[in-house]
């Protein structure tokens, strides 16, 4: 039982994909834009988000099948689904959640009314969840290996992580001059639960060799290792805690620390014409509270239970020799990972002038008063075997003065049909936004490869509103 | 302007009727259906005996030895596997005849079942027999699952004398065939 829902678990994680958040990228008029590129061209007196409602972040969504296709009610037995997905998946089909989480953020801007020195700050909740198809093992668990004679069961296909942490961030973006726009951000990781096996090799094989004694040849190589951090005492038979809520509290109180930055710069070679370009994410955890790291590595070759007639006796066991040629070992090593680095860049175009209902404009941005932008984007992601990127073409307008709306259509390796639609409005001192992605697939939400949305609201004040 | 916040409002509401979005029926429940039905083939036993190490007059003469063989007797095996098949290979280029049993017995060394291949003494051409495939199903799986050991004894029947110039082996190569139901409930 336990498994079938550990394989079942492997299969189905909810995919999703990568934490490309294209329609927040550069959506100035959301503070929150300032947490992909800290050089977002944003200004404002001062702002606060509501508490835990001013940035939700879900991605949702799958390479390779959609929920339809498994839990569709159609009489298709759901043993084939299973079987359909696994054959046509690849081992490169990748399995990503992103969830992010404000807990509260804030900014405001330092000097006068005239400086254009601003900070930012705050502290949101992150989970991440990668994983590659493991197709050779999922194939070994539906199949066997009886009709697989000579083939290598490649063990690195099992690749996977997951994170549960925090994150408190400090940002600083000032206007150079009417051209230029820098910012960084520094960030402290506080990591309640990581678990990493990235880094397995080996295969399991089943032939037949001319030549040899034994009907099959048969060898388990393995190299697997499961890293955790903040999870090991959740698996003793002594612990009777509530997990979720101890997660959380190691999560913010008690984690794992770690080091970030994220640096970003926009530029405006014309009065029209806009290029950024941001890291986030450059920084490491030092996994070090309750960590626990599991091997196993060796070399088998399994030969059968082979009698020896001539005399000598030979207490061979099977199992006892398979334990000790591939041994299970816990070490207790402090270990560190990498966040997922995230590099954005865009080209933006902007046209049409804005006419404004009021009399004073004089603090709007440059951009700001051309109503309409278009350009493009890129995405990339570092993951544990190949970069993930995207392309996205986008288009702004700023359809009211209080009310932007931005389409974006992006093409990456799990879709060519990503539309995202993203809309900004401010109602007095309030500012909520609403941006999501994959629009195509609401129409049967099932069958959606991926979704993704943000919501958020904030209280924003500008001078000119004084 | 107020016009303006008006449709603001409107807005902000018509997005989030982007997420009241449509969906096909879907039934979780499907998951208690799962049933993994893999078919695991291995290696079950070899032995490669030559004549030389066969010293003996005419007459008969058995050879035994046995093997610690508890694998099916492991909880995973016991709860999930359905049906087993063994498949022996014996070649013989001995000119002597065998007998070889293949005994299951159980942590009291008590045989639960024999099974028998007779061989054909060498008589110059091909001498290699692919036995009928013995399945364990029912009644004969459970005698499986409470194996520990696993013994041969080759029983040599009468026929021309072997000496240490004698030439010639008996060799068996056997594997298993595994078929697994592994389902939640």
């Amino acid at each position: 039982m336990r498994a079938k829902y550990l394989i079942l678990g492997l299969l189905f994680q909810l995919s999703c994909f990568s934490q490309n958040k294209e329609v927040l990228y550069n959506f100035t008029s959301i503070p929150q834009s300032l947490l992909v590129n800290p050089s977002a061209d944003v200004s404002y007196k001062y702002y606060f988000g509501v508490p835990v409602l001013s940035g939700v972040s879900v991605n949702l969504g799958s390479s390779s099948f959609s929920v339809y296709d498994l839990f569709a009610d159609n009489g298709v037995d759901f043993n084939d689904k299973v079987r359909n997905i696994v054959n046509k998946s690849s081992r490169n089909d990748k399995v990503v959640t992103n969830q992010q989480l404000e807990v509260f953020s804030g900014g405001f801007r330092v000097g006068g009314s005239e400086s254009r020195s601003y900070v930012s700050f705050g502290v949101y909740q992150e989970f991440d969840f990668f994983m590659y198809m493991p197709k050779d093992l999922a194939l070994l668990a539906l199949d066997g290996n009886k009709d697989y004679m000579g083939k290598v069961f490649h063990l690195d296909d099992l690749n996977v992580k997951a994170e549960v942490l925090s994150v408190f961030h400090v940002g600083f973006h000032k206007k150079m001059n009417d051209k230029l726009v820098l910012g960084g951000r520094a960030k402290l990781y506080s990591s309640g639960a990581n678990a990493v096996s990235t880094h397995n090799s080996g295969y399991i094989f089943t032939g037949q060799q001319p030549g040899t004694v034994n009907l099959y040849s048969q060898i388990i190589s393995s190299n697997l290792e499961l890293k955790t951090s903040g999870i090991s005492r959740f698996t003793k038979d002594e612990y009777d805690g509530n997990i979720a809520r101890d997660i959380a509290h190691n999560t913010f109180f008690n984690g794992s620390l770690g080091l970030g930055v994220d640096a970003g710069v926009t530029y405006y070679p014309k009065e029209n014409f806009q290029i950024t370009a941001s890291i986030i994410d450059l920084g490491f955890i030092n996994q070090s509270k309750d960590i626990e790291t599991l091997t196993y590595k060796g070399t088998y070759q399994y030969q059968g239970a082979n009698p020896d007639f001539s005399g000598t006796d030979d207490p061979e066991n099977v199992f006892a020799e398979f334990k000790k040629a591939i041994p299970r070992d816990t070490l207790y090593n402090k270990y560190t990972t990498w966040r997922p680095t995230k590099i954005y860049a865009s080209l933006q175009y902007s046209f049409g002038y804005f006419r404004s209902d009021n009399d004073c404009n004089c603090k709007e941005n440059i951009k700001e008063r051309y109503r309409n932008a278009a350009g493009i984007q890129l995405f990339g992601m570092t993951a544990p075997r190949e970069p993930l990127v995207a392309v996205t073409a986008f288009y702004k307008r700023n359809i009211f003065e209080k009310l932007d709306l931005k389409a974006t259509y992006t093409i990456d390796e799990f879709s060519s049909t990503n539309i995202g639609l993203g809309l900004s409005g401010t109602i007095w001192k309030l500012n909520m936004y609403a941006l999501v992605n994959n629009v195509l697939e609401y129409k049967d939400i099932s069958k959606a490869s991926s979704a993704a949305f943000q919501l958020g609201i904030n209280f924003v004040f500008q001078d000119s509103e004084d | 302007m107020k016009l303006n916040c008006i449709n603001s409002i409107l807005r902000v509401f018509a997005v989030t009727i982007l997420f009241v979005s449509c969906s096909s029926d879907l039934d979780f429940d499907q998951v208690n259906d799962l049933k993994l039905e893999p078919v695991f083939i291995a290696n079950l036993a070899y032995f490669d005996i030559p004549a030389n190490e066969l010293v003996a007059d005419g007459g008969t003469q058995i050879i035994y030895d046995s093997r610690n063989f508890d694998i099916f007797k492991k909880q995973f095996l016991r709860d999930y596997l359905k049906k087993a098949e063994f498949d022996v290979e014996i070649e013989n280029t001995i000119e002597r005849g065998f007998v070889i049993n293949m005994l299951l017995l159980n942590s009291q060394n008590q045989i639960l079942t024999t099974i028998s291949f007779v061989v054909p003494a060498y008589k110059g051409s091909p001498n290699v027999i692919k036995y009928p495939t013995e399945v364990f199903e029912n009644q004969r799986l459970e005698l499986l699952k409470q194996t520990q050991n696993i013994g041969f004894v080759a029983l040599m029947t009468s026929g021309v004398p072997l000496d240490e110039n004698s030439l010639g082996n008996l060799k068996l190569r056997s594997s298993t065939t595994t078929y697994f139901e592994i389902e939640a409930k």
